[in-house]
């Protein structure tokens, strides 16, 4: 896998982890799959599936970027365990220089640029709020 | 209630279980379950289901759903994972071997398929007729006077008589050849359409469907024909033929279309483009049991015993032809017992196109040979087994170098049949490759197969289900058979004898090795002794002293054509300085030309008649075709009383035993049937020529001054293009209809022999195939047998050995096999090319030397082969081979 990192793009991390990542971050150590479901529902206001967030964990862990560890049993799930998560440096990293490249894209957008955006653009009718709106 | 609402729908649940990835599994479960408690307290159980499903099948995607070769299975799908693994891998690391095994099997399964090929399409012949299996053909066979008659035709009355006097024909038709006539509708005016007169109920024994026109009615009217798709474009283009009237030129009648029919499928026994109604020739409605001209087809009831039927024919022979034989002055009694036969003869349609032997223009097209469908089924067999043969080989001798990898997986646990597992996959995927490989081999070589075999196979032939179901079959078979001897030997090791190395070869491998590669060696020396013997037989045909010059001869076969011009025209010709001498025939004794025949008598002795071949010529005919008198003289030029002259041949004078006086006999030749004749006066006797192919021996023939048809020229130059040109200027000023056509005698002598030149040339380029892969076989061989004693050649050239000596040391083994081959070929050989050159009236002597030079040249072969490897074994520095261990 590091070799994989190293040789591809480096710290690539998509918009979805991207936003699972800080989700991680925010709840520290009481990110685990429901809780991380519920906070992004909650803070975003955008559904999400346990099959897109499993995905996107499995894949973070996979890239080095998240680590978990078996959390304790309890009554209400059936005995299930949890699996908690936790960023790692890599993972931190990844975040970083994510935040960095927006950081420098958001600068270098000439002032002028605004003047000749439609007022209508607005953050209330970003399409893909209504696509994933099918299991709320 | 309160209960049942924690507990998730199963289904899904179970769906989930089944999909997950097992180290997902408890913490995925564990979030659906909380979310499912969760919101079955807040929005109720239907709502909290619906979601767990939604979530669930969101869940089923690729990063979540198990591996395949997963983690933690029962199965053994890892452990077979290994086994292609490790065979591809090991199948890699012998590059060498890998390439001759495949190669080797890919060529024997591609001849295989295209033998199968050009097999399965020989014996499909005259099967497309829904009632193939119930029509038969009537024949013609006999003696008479001592000359064996055998003819596919029959008289006109066969057919009408054996449908009323046995109820289990249920139909019978008849078709009689008209040739290609010159037809012509409107402007299109066409004389390359094969016609035939048939029967009204022709199409109701035939499957030839019908495009337009009724079956049944197409041709119960005279002069109605019945003309094929292809026919009905040529002379109509896009207009409906139905009712449109053809116009016979030849004999100025006019045939009216009522059907249009499919092409005649290829594999058929007939193929006519023009089927006329017989209804309106009136010699199809005479009682003459003397005359043959009719094929004559019967539909025969289910069931009916063939060899049954044809015992009832004798009786209708006496009942019908009898009378009219006495009518010629001999009680049918008296013509038997003078040891005359004359019988009709029962022929399966479906035995027609591979067995019938009727020879030169009686039947109606030159059939299959059923000789050469056993000689390349055998070619076919052969070569794959001994691809096989190879495979098996060359797998078990590699294999012996893995005793060390079979002795490691035993002692760590491999079962038996894992191992034989590991083999045969490794089998499998060779043959798998070869496979893929001969298909493709074959879909690259079939134009040219075509070419050679004058058939019009398809590549898509092996997409039939039944086909690739066969491959299919075949494939598996071969891996079983290539697999299983490594497979089942290999697994048998004791772990601690392969381990330690101890294992060798054995005995008993190397003895069936030594089986296998004599059996490769009997067949390649087989097949190189029918190649010489094939191409000598045809060489000698080529060779031969037919009688007659076929060089620079140009035959205008056409040339009557020009009607009153022919003289003219032949004038013109006769003044052009390259032309040596001109004659007027219609008979060419290669290619298609006229064929009459009568019978004839000499002096008084009447009853001793026989059937004899008349040519008519005239006086150039002799000199212009470079025929020879043996005594007598040639006709001469101009003369009347010259018509009641002949010259016969050499057989004529010993057919009529006329040898000592030939000269001033009298041939007779009846005139009708009251007992009138001519007479004509023999003087002249010209050396026996071949005028039919050398299948036949030479028949009595007589020539008269009679001359008509076409014209042959002798030319003096070689520029026969420029010649013909001329030609083709002359006939054109004459300003005829007809296209100038022409061709050549000794091509049209050639493809005479066509059918054998290509089977010689399919034999040779699959001999040679066969060869090529047997030496491919011996190559693998030697190359394993040097690995195996490289110590041994390294210690003996430490010793003092010298490269040949040593290279004899690595083949005498294999030498002494490939002898011991020959003793098993060459009676082999020698049975069936004898057979073989049965076929030939002419044919060469099989001599002794041909066997030391088929025999010294597939030693060469091998020894070549073997050379390679010994040579290069032989001059390695033994430091090499001896530093190791």
């Amino acid at each position: 896998m590091a070799k994989y990192i190293s040789t591809m793009k480096k710290y690539q991390l998509g918009e979805f982890e991207e936003v699972v990542m800080l989700t991680v971050g925010v709840l520290y150590k009481d990110a685990y799959g429901v809780s991380i479901k519920k906070e992004i529902e909650s803070r975003l206001s955008r559904s999400v599936s346990v099959g897109a967030l499993q995905t996107a964990l499995k894949r973070l862990e996979d890239k080095g970027y998240l680590k978990s560890f078996e959390g304790e049993a309890t009554e209400e799930r059936a005995g299930r365990p949890k699996k908690y998560f936790q960023i790692t440096a890599l993972g931190k990293k990844a975040m970083e220089y994510s935040k960095s490249t927006r950081d420098e894209l958001w600068s270098a957008i000439p002032k002028v640029a605004w003047k000749f955006m439609s007022p209508q653009t607005t953050a209330d009718s970003r399409p893909w709020l209504v696509d994933e709106k099918i299991w709320n | 209630m309160e209960l049942k609402n924690n507990v998730p729908p199963q289904l899904p649940l179970r769906f989930f279980r089944w999909f997950c990835h097992p180290k997902l599994l408890k913490y995925i479960e564990g979030d659906l379950i909380e979310l499912y408690e969760e919101r079955g307290k807040e929005k109720g159980k239907r709502k909290a289901d619906i979601k767990f499903l939604g979530d669930v099948l969101l869940l089923f995607r690729p990063s979540i759903i198990r591996p395949i070769e997963g983690y933690e299975q029962l199965n053994n799908y890892g452990m077979y994972k290994s086994y292609f693994k490790i065979s591809w891998r090991n199948l890699l690391r012998n590059k060498g071997l890998f390439a001759i095994n495949i190669s080797g099997l890919a060529i024997g399964i591609a001849t295989c398929l295209l033998i199968m090929m050009f097999v399965a399409d020989e014996l499909s012949f005259d099967r497309f007729n829904k009632k193939a299996d119930q029509i038969v053909r009537v024949v013609l066979k006999g003696k008479v006077n001592g000359e064996i008659i055998k003819e596919a035709v029959t008289a006109a009355p066969v057919a009408a008589t054996l449908k009323n006097e046995f109820p289990e024909v249920l139909e019978a038709t008849r078709l009689r050849r008209v040739g290609t006539p010159k037809i012509s509708y409107q402007n299109n005016t066409f004389r390359n359409s094969q016609a035939a007169f048939v029967d009204p109920n022709f199409f109701s024994v035939f499957t030839l469907p019908f495009i337009q026109g009724d079956a049944k009615t197409a041709l119960l009217l005279p002069n109605s024909i019945v003309i094929t798709k292809e026919q009905a474009e040529k002379y109509f283009g896009t207009e409906d033929p139905i009712n449109k009237l053809l116009e016979f030129k030849d004999v100025k009648e006019q045939y009216k279309v009522t059907g249009v029919i499919e092409n005649v499928p290829a594999n058929s026994h007939f193929h006519f483009d023009l089927f006329a109604s017989m209804e309106g020739l009136a010699h199809s409605k005479e009682d003459k049991w003397l005359e043959s001209n009719y094929f004559t087809y019967l539909v025969l009831a289910e069931g009916t015993d063939i060899k049954a039927f044809e015992a009832k024919m004798p009786a209708i022979i006496k009942k019908y032809m009898g009378p009219q034989v006495a009518q010629l002055g001999m009680t049918f009694e008296k013509f038997q017992e003078s040891g005359n036969k004359i019988g009709l003869f029962i022929q399966s349609l479906t035995d027609i196109h591979l067995f019938s032997d009727f020879v030169g223009s009686s039947e109606l097209e030159p059939g299959g040979d059923i000789n050469s469908i056993y000689i390349f089924g055998a070619v076919a067999l052969f070569m794959l087994l001994i691809a096989c043969i190879n495979f098996m080989n060359l797998s078990t001798a590699g294999a012996t170098k893995r005793s060390k990898e079979v002795g490691v997986k035993k002692v760590l646990g491999s079962r038996k049949n894992q191992l034989v597992h590991q083999f045969l996959i490794e089998s499998f995927i060779s043959t798998a490759v070869a496979m893929i490989l001969g298909v493709l081999i074959v879909t690259v070589s079939l134009t040219l197969f075509n070419q050679l075999s004058g058939k019009a196979l398809e590549a898509a032939f092996l997409l039939n289900p039944k086909v690739l179901g066969a491959l299919l079959a075949l494939g598996i078979f071969i891996s079983l058979l290539a697999g299983s001897y490594p497979a089942f030997f290999l697994s048998s090791i004791k772990p601690i004898a392969a381990l330690k190395n101890r294992f060798s070869n054995g005995g008993k491998s190397k003895g069936i090795r030594s089986i296998l590669v004599v059996f490769q060696f009997v067949i390649s020396a087989t097949l190189i002794l029918a190649i010489i013997i094939v191409s000598q037989q045809m060489s000698y045909i080529q060779d031969k002293n037919i009688g007659y010059n076929r060089d620079q001869r140009i035959v205008l076969r056409e040339s009557y054509l020009l009607g009153k011009n022919e003289n003219a025209f032949k004038n013109q010709l006769l003044a052009d300085p390259r032309i040596e001498s001109v004659t007027m025939s219609a008979f060419i004794p290669a290619g298609p030309t006229d064929n009459n025949m009568t019978g004839v008598w000499v002096g008084d002795t009447k009853e001793d008649f026989r059937r004899t071949v008349i040519y008519g010529i005239d006086p150039s005919y002799i000199p212009t075709m470079g025929m020879q008198l043996v005594t007598g003289r040639n006709f001469s030029e101009g003369s009347e009383s010259e018509n009641d002259k002949v010259i016969v041949n050499e057989a004529f004078v010993k057919a009529f035993s006329l040898e000592g006086n030939p000269l001033g006999q009298s041939i007779n030749q009846r005139t009708d049937n009251e007992g009138s004749y001519s007479s004509l006066t023999i003087v002249g006797v010209i050396k026996d020529f071949h005028f039919r192919s050398l299948h036949e021996p030479i028949a009595p023939l007589m020539m008269r001054n009679d001359p008509y048809g076409g014209l042959i020229i002798k030319s003096k130059t070689n520029e026969m293009a420029d010649l013909i040109e001329s030609i083709h200027a002359k006939w054109q000023a004459f300003n005829v209809e007809e296209p100038f056509t022409y061709a050549l005698l000794d091509e049209l002598y050639n493809e005479t022999y066509l059918a054998e030149q290509n089977m010689g040339t399919i034999l040779k380029i699959f001999g040679l195939l066969t060869i090529f892969v047997a030496c491919l076989g011996l190559f693998g061989l030697v190359t394993f047998t040097a690995e195996q004693r490289v110590k041994e050649i390294g210690v003996r050239k430490v010793l003092g050995a010298n490269v040949f000596q040593i290279v004899s040391i690595l083949s005498k083994d294999l030498m002494v096999l490939v002898a011991i081959s020959f003793i098993i070929a060459f009676p082999l050989g020698f049975y069936l090319m004898d057979k073989w050159l049965q076929g030939f009236a002419y044919k060469i002597d099989i001599h002794w030397w041909v066997y030391i030079v088929a025999g010294l040249s597939t030693l060469l072969i091998a020894l070549f082969t073997v050379s390679f490897k010994t040579v290069k074994a032989a001059l390695a520095n033994p430091v090499d081979s001896l530093r190791s261990e």
